[in-house]
């Protein structure tokens, strides 16, 4: 019962915040509601058994992702007139009508009953190793747990997670630099 | 609480990211709306690994977080050099859809 | 410890290529500024490129084996794909060394990142996970992302990198949204449980599958250009630098669809009872039809010949949905494999070769700040016989003309259809090319008949490297034209260990 009400609680503090940044006009009061976003967001996690990944949102987020953003927006010092005017058209609002009631209902709908075979699809002997991995003795979710998967069964994707930063960083180097 | 709540709030993030993505017109306010997206469905691998039991959407999770970072990395370089190549922040994202 | 040093062997064109950029960027530490000493580059960038075409050209007929516990794939298709992409990567830099020397923009990065994209673009072809299809698919675009915005000329190249990265971020979320449904579905990433959870699919998890299918469909839809998905491509295409374009519309095409093909047909090929007879067909179908139309009405009012090509490459995209939506079912169709493996190949050395002598002419125009339109190009007949006759060709190819490759292509890929019982939209195909040949032949025609209205040469800057690229590339498109029986192993190898 407690978990249930903490989720709604977080949950509508992810809704907020997340529609806080797409709606404020100034970009700092944008980064700042990501962050309360994702600290909500690190919230359900914590829920969902996940305390791996919420650490690490919390982490990676509020420690380095936002301290970027913001740091980009004070160096280019944004003036008043140059974050534009709002505009209010009538598209805006039908078109979040038609996203939000069609993902809506989808979810409720479609993706809510697929639940049950979700589950007996966990429980199919069928599936490859990977899928039903689970390490004894540690718990799900737990670090252990993560770990095991991602450093003996995704050898690929950890490797390649690597050529994807070095990429980044080489990228990053190259395109803020003021002459090549 | 159960997984039909977790992808109700999932989609209604991955709504709120892309309603940001077409109506913003500053570059910030773009790059922070996809960030939204990006989350939004790492919720959905967390909730689909909880409920499911299968923990490898745990991994897949964190393999997302770091690739939402590298992408920042080079979307923020990015807006610096359209900064400098414009000096306003203002893409008219409407001419992205426009022929 | 799931790991086997035997693996690396499977993806030996993309260890290659990240070792080759690996090494550039060590290299470029020790250089001065603006040294001579910068020329090897390219001849560095190209020797890996080339070491990588002949590792996956020799190992085209070994038989497909599954590497990293089934994250990735060494199979005929993707050994065929890194062919093409490294075979990209090699005329791709080769064109770049003048452009960029020419614009004082020569830097090893700018190589290192081709390299990197040409590793990712290998990796994605082999890919059997949709979480290694992510990751490369984001090694390949944050790699291009930089390359479009290289040149710090004027507002173009900034803004075409910044939009080319919101409309590939915005793709990335959806396939990532699709990725995570399927992992709902199938309780794994991986291709394979996805076609078994697709197979065994009832009423309750279609609509997840479904939900799925359409978002990862989506998502490349994006990357490959497809209608509605294509408005982002004529100011990318526009502004990043020429030979950069010409790697983007060969080499991330090429990637793209050799995976999507795998995911739709080694995931979804099983997708039927609900959905009709032959699943998502239709829906391809429809897809492509309407790509092949809009790129080509949209490319006829074009006066710039690069945002003629930026449109046209949205038209190719269309045929070769044509041949995703042939091979439809569960067992492949073979012949439809084949037609895109062979389109992809000659529509890498057609394209490229036409953004190389674009590249000639824009390097020429860079410091006046005008752009490319197709009165600069008259008078290319008298001043350059040779380019002027490359052109003409790879136009003709584009056109779809014999005998040149991208008539074997195209005749490849409608043929495919037709056998497939898709007979209405291979006449559409047809018909809609045939109104290409009205656009790609006016370049031609101000090649040849409207004489130059300035005294000095159309193109300018050294032109040793780019010729030779140029040359490769036409001899390509003939030697594919005429003799399409020689690139059978390039082709024919391409179904080993593809679908299931």
């Amino acid at each position: 019962m407690a978990e249930t009400i903490l989720f709604y609680i977080f949950a509508i503090g992810v809704l907020f915040a997340g529609a806080q940044v797409v709606l404020r006009r100034n970009p700092v009061h944008g980064a700042l509601s990501l962050v309360a976003c994702f600290f909500f967001l690190a919230g359900t996690y914590v829920l969902l058994a996940a305390h791996l990944i919420a650490i690490l949102q919390i982490m990676v987020y509020a420690g380095a992702v936002m301290v970027l953003f913001v740091f980009v927006i004070m160096l280019l010092n944004l003036k008043d007139e140059e974050l534009g005017t709002p505009r209010r058209t009538i598209w805006k609002g039908i078109g979040l009508v038609s996203v939000v009631g069609a993902t809506g209902a989808v979810a409720w709908r479609g993706l809510g009953s697929a639940y049950d075979s979700v589950l007996a699809h966990g429980a199919a002997t069928q599936l490859t190793d990977m899928a039903k991995h689970t390490l004894p003795g540690a718990p799900f979710g737990s670090l252990k747990a993560v770990a095991h998967a991602v450093y003996l069964n995704s050898v690929l994707p950890f490797e390649l997670t690597s050529l994807l930063l070095l990429v980044a960083v080489v990228g990053a180097v190259v395109v803020a630099k003021g002459k090549i | 609480m159960n997984l039909q709540a977790c992808l109700l709030l999932s989609s209604g993030l991955f709504c709120v990211g892309l309603y940001g993505l077409l109506t913003r017109r500053n570059a910030i306010g773009i790059l922070l709306s996809i960030e939204v997206m990006a989350n939004a469905a790492n919720l959905n691998f967390v909730a689909f690994s909880r409920y499911s039991g299968a923990g490898y959407g745990q991994v897949f999770a964190l393999f997302v977080l770091a690739l939402t970072v590298a992408e920042v990395a080079v979307g923020l370089a990015l807006v610096m050099a359209l900064f400098r190549s414009h000096r306003d922040a203002l893409v008219e994202l409407a001419s992205a859809f426009r022929h | 410890m799931n790991f086997n040093p035997n693996d690396l062997v499977g993806i030996l064109p993309a260890v290659i290529l990240t070792l080759g950029g690996c090494a550039l960027m060590t290299t470029e530490v020790f250089l001065r500024k603006d040294g001579p000493d910068r020329r090897y580059q390219p001849f560095l960038a190209a020797v890996f490129g080339l070491i990588a075409l002949y590792v996956s050209l020799s190992q085209l007929g070994d038989p497909s084996a599954t590497l990293f516990a089934g994250a990735a794939v060494a199979d005929g298709i993707g050994r065929s794909i890194s062919a093409v992409v490294s075979g990209t990567l090699v005329l791709s830099v080769l064109l770049a060394a003048g452009y960029l020397e020419t614009l004082s923009a020569s830097r090893g990065e700018f190589y290192a990142l081709a390299l990197f994209s040409a590793a990712g673009m290998c990796l994605l072809s082999q890919a059997t996970d949709l979480i290694v299809v992510f990751i490369a698919l984001e090694v390949m675009s944050l790699a291009v992302y930089s390359l479009t915005a290289w040149l710090r000329k004027g507002t173009k190249p900034a803004e075409a990198a910044f939009k080319y990265f919101v409309l590939g971020s915005f793709a990335s979320a959806i396939f990532l949204y699709g990725a995570a449904l399927a992992f709902g579905a199938a309780g794994s990433t991986r291709i394979a449980d996805l076609a078994l959870a697709v197979r065994n699919a009832n009423a309750g998890s279609s609509m997840l599958v479904y939900a799925a299918g359409a978002l990862l469909t989506v998502g490349f839809a994006f990357k490959v250009a497809a209608f509605p998905f294509h408005m982002w491509v004529p100011d990318v295409y526009d502004g990043a630098p020429a030979p950069v374009t010409g790697f983007m519309a060969a080499g991330v095409k090429a990637a793209a669809f050799a995976t999507l093909a795998r995911i739709l047909i080694g995931g979804f090929g099983d997708v039927g009872a609900s959905m009709g007879p032959h699943g998502w067909q239709s829906l391809i179908v429809l897809l492509a039809g309407a790509t092949m139309l809009v790129g080509n009405v949209l490319a006829v009012p074009q006066r710039s010949v690069k945002r003629m090509l930026a449109y046209s490459s949205i038209a190719h995209a269309g045929y070769l949905l044509v041949s995703i939506a042939a091979m439809a079912g569960s067992e492949p169709r073979q012949d439809a494999v084949f037609g895109l493996v062979f389109y992809l190949a000659s529509y890498a050395a057609t394209v490229i070769g036409a953004f190389g002598i674009v590249a000639l002419i824009e390097r020429k125009l860079a410091p006046t700040g005008a752009s490319d339109d197709l009165t600069t190009w008259g008078g290319l007949a008298q001043k350059h016989p040779l380019l002027a006759a490359a052109m003409s060709l790879f136009m003709l190819s584009l056109a779809g003309v014999p005998p040149t490759a991208g008539f074997m292509g195209k005749l490849g890929i409608f043929r495919a259809a037709i056998e497939a019982g898709l007979v209405p939209l291979a006449i559409f195909g047809v018909l809609t090319s045939a109104a290409g040949l009205y656009y790609y032949l006016r370049v031609v025609v101000y090649i040849y008949m409207v004489p130059s209205t300035k005294p000095e040469p159309v193109v300018g800057g050294r032109m040793l490297t780019a010729g030779v690229a140029l040359a490769a590339c036409a001899v390509l498109v003939i030697w594919m034209g005429v003799q399409p029986g020689a690139f059978a192993t390039l082709t024919q190898s391409s179904l080993a260990g593809f679908g299931k």
